[in-house]
């Protein structure tokens, strides 16, 4: 029986993989690393991260959002970003990365990647600043403000992946940006050209350069239109890909350059009402129509875990019985 | 190309600095307060099909509608009190228990550009606030409920029927993710429209009725 690590391989390579990869079993994400969450910790929550945003969980809400009033926006005129937006250090004491050094060196590196967590992801953190109508608006209006801020951000980003790489030497990295809603991308694939490639290819080439071998990007949203793009940046797998995608199309254009890890869609099965006999029924399609090279059947939520109890586990197991299945 | 031509031209292509000033050029021109805003009305129209159909995205969208927005201030004061040009009041909100509002707001702002007065009532709405502004606020025609959750679908649904009971001849549309031409049916809404551009079709067609 191949490893976790070894059976996702076969998977990404066409290869002959002994089972499907289920879920995020492969990779092993160090949360405990120090870093600037973009959520409030719990229902009933508020919190101000560094950058200045304040994330609110309502109490009978199942996440958090960032807040855009008048009193809580931290970015309103994109023209004074460099006024009033300021990083927070990347730079964490032994004693902060200590949990995160633990836990990534207990992790049988043969068996599972040691991954590094980044989110939001850079797209979100300008609308996480401004709110999307302003950041989009922003694009059109005052491009060289836009792209100064993007930069300024990658900059972050990559004095944080230095700060990450050299305490847990991670194996991969699993970094969170959406950029679509379910029906479509947000931007043009052209603005996206201009705007957000160039910086996901400076962050992500950094990574690599510098041992990570797997980026897997967390898009729970239509992006079909830009997977070249995912691939020309160096996602190795894209998380999270919805239904809407036509997956299966997706692995016959891109198989062998990219892996498709989702087409089990949260909103359709993780509900308080949720059965396994439904999780069966849309994990089954999706292992049939995708089958079993450049695929991974997972929900696509952005973490191993769901919204209500029970539907993550339930859905892991049902991926091992479509193993024993079809393999 | 005339001024209101151009007017239509800039404001599809979102020229929120030029709109003005060829708004009020059109204006010195003699053409009527009415003409051009239908003229900006027929330019949105056609940024929401161009949407619909994916030929453009939401930043397009949103500065279409802020160009329009910038025209439209120029002729407010040359039709204050002049109701012959609104299609009416249209209530928007987002049902009780979600907080996703950008799709609404792309659906009200696309509404109102199609002629409505817009009541935004923001997010997590519940049912009986829908009511209150429709008392509340002159000539409604038109109630429009969003969701994005699954599991706040049954407000969706509740919001729809509370509407119902106390107004039963009011327009309601439904959108959102996760709502479908049959739920939107099954709730008992008027409409349903899967994006903001057709959502403004569906909001006219509906008020004109």
């Amino acid at each position: 029986m191949l490893t976790k690590r070894q059976n996702l391989m076969e998977v990404m390579k066409g290869g002959n993989p002994d089972r499907f990869v289920n879920q995020y079993e492969f990779m092993e994400i160090i949360l405990e690393a120090p870093m600037d969450l973009p959520l409030a910790p719990a229902p009933g929550t508020r919190v101000k991260n560094k950058w200045g945003i304040t994330f609110d969980w309502p109490a009978d809400q199942i996440g958090s959002f960032p807040m855009h009033d008048d009193e809580h926006k931290v970015l309103k005129d994109i023209t004074n970003w460099k006024e009033t937006v300021k990083a927070p250090s990347v730079f964490y004491t032994d004693e902060e990365w200590a949990a995160a050094v633990a836990h990534a060196n207990s992790v049988d590196r043969n068996d599972k990647f040691v991954t590094a967590f980044c989110a939001p992801g850079i797209f979100e953190m300008t609308h996480h600043l401004m709110s999307m109508e302003d950041s989009l608006m922003a694009l059109y209006e005052e491009p060289e403000a836009m792209k100064e801020l993007i930069d300024y951000v990658v900059e972050y980003e990559l004095a944080y992946a230095k700060e990450c790489i050299e305490h847990i030497h991670p194996d991969a990295l699993f970094h969170h940006d959406d950029w679509g809603s379910q029906i479509s991308t947000f931007i043009s694939p052209a603005m996206f050209d201009e705007f957000i490639l160039p910086a996901y290819k400076k962050v992500y080439g950094y990574w690599k350069a510098n041992g990570v071998e797997l980026i897997v990007h967390h898009s729970d949203s239509y992006a079909a239109t830009l997977v070249p793009e995912m691939i020309e940046m160096g996602i190795d797998i894209w998380q999270g890909v919805m239904t809407t995608n036509n997956v299966p199309e997706l692995i016959k254009k891109y198989g062998g350059q990219i892996t498709f890890m989702g087409d089990i869609d949260s909103g359709r099965v993780d509900f308080p009402g949720w059965t396994r006999e439904l999780i069966y029924a849309d994990a089954k399609k999706a292992c049939e129509e995708c089958g079993k090279l450049y695929f991974i059947p997972n929900l696509s939520q952005g973490l191993n875990i769901s919204s209500f109890p029970g539907v993550y586990e339930a859905t892991s197991d049902v991926i091992d019985q479509l193993s024993k299945e079809m393999f | 190309m005339s001024k209101i031509e151009e007017v239509k031209a800039k404001v599809e292509a979102g020229k929120s600095k030029l709109v003005p000033g060829l708004v009020q050029e059109a204006l010195d021109e003699g053409s009527a307060p009415a003409e051009i805003l239908q003229a900006m009305v027929d330019s949105m129209s056609v940024v929401g099909d161009k949407f619909s159909s994916g030929e453009i995205f939401v930043p397009e969208m949103l500065i279409a509608a802020k160009a329009m927005s910038k025209g439209v201030e120029v002729l407010k004061p040359l039709m204050a009190g002049d109701g012959s040009t609104s299609l009416g009041t249209c209530i928007i909100g987002t049902v009780a228990g979600d907080l996703h509002d950008i799709g609404k707001n792309l659906v009200s702002m696309m509404i109102e550009s199609a002629g409505f007065d817009m009541v935004d009532l923001g997010v997590d709405v519940p049912a009986d606030t829908f009511v209150k502004a429709i008392k509340d606020n002159s000539n409604v025609k038109l109630v429009a409920c969003s969701g994005l959750l699954t599991t706040t679908m049954p407000a969706l649904k509740e919001a729809v029927a509370t509407v119902k009971a106390a107004y039963p001849d009011m327009k309601v549309i439904v959108g959102g993710a996760p709502v479908t031409p049959e739920y939107a049916a099954e709730v008992g809404a008027d409409g349903y429209a899967p994006d903001a551009g057709s959502a403004a079709v569906k909001a006219k067609e509906l008020a004109t009725a």
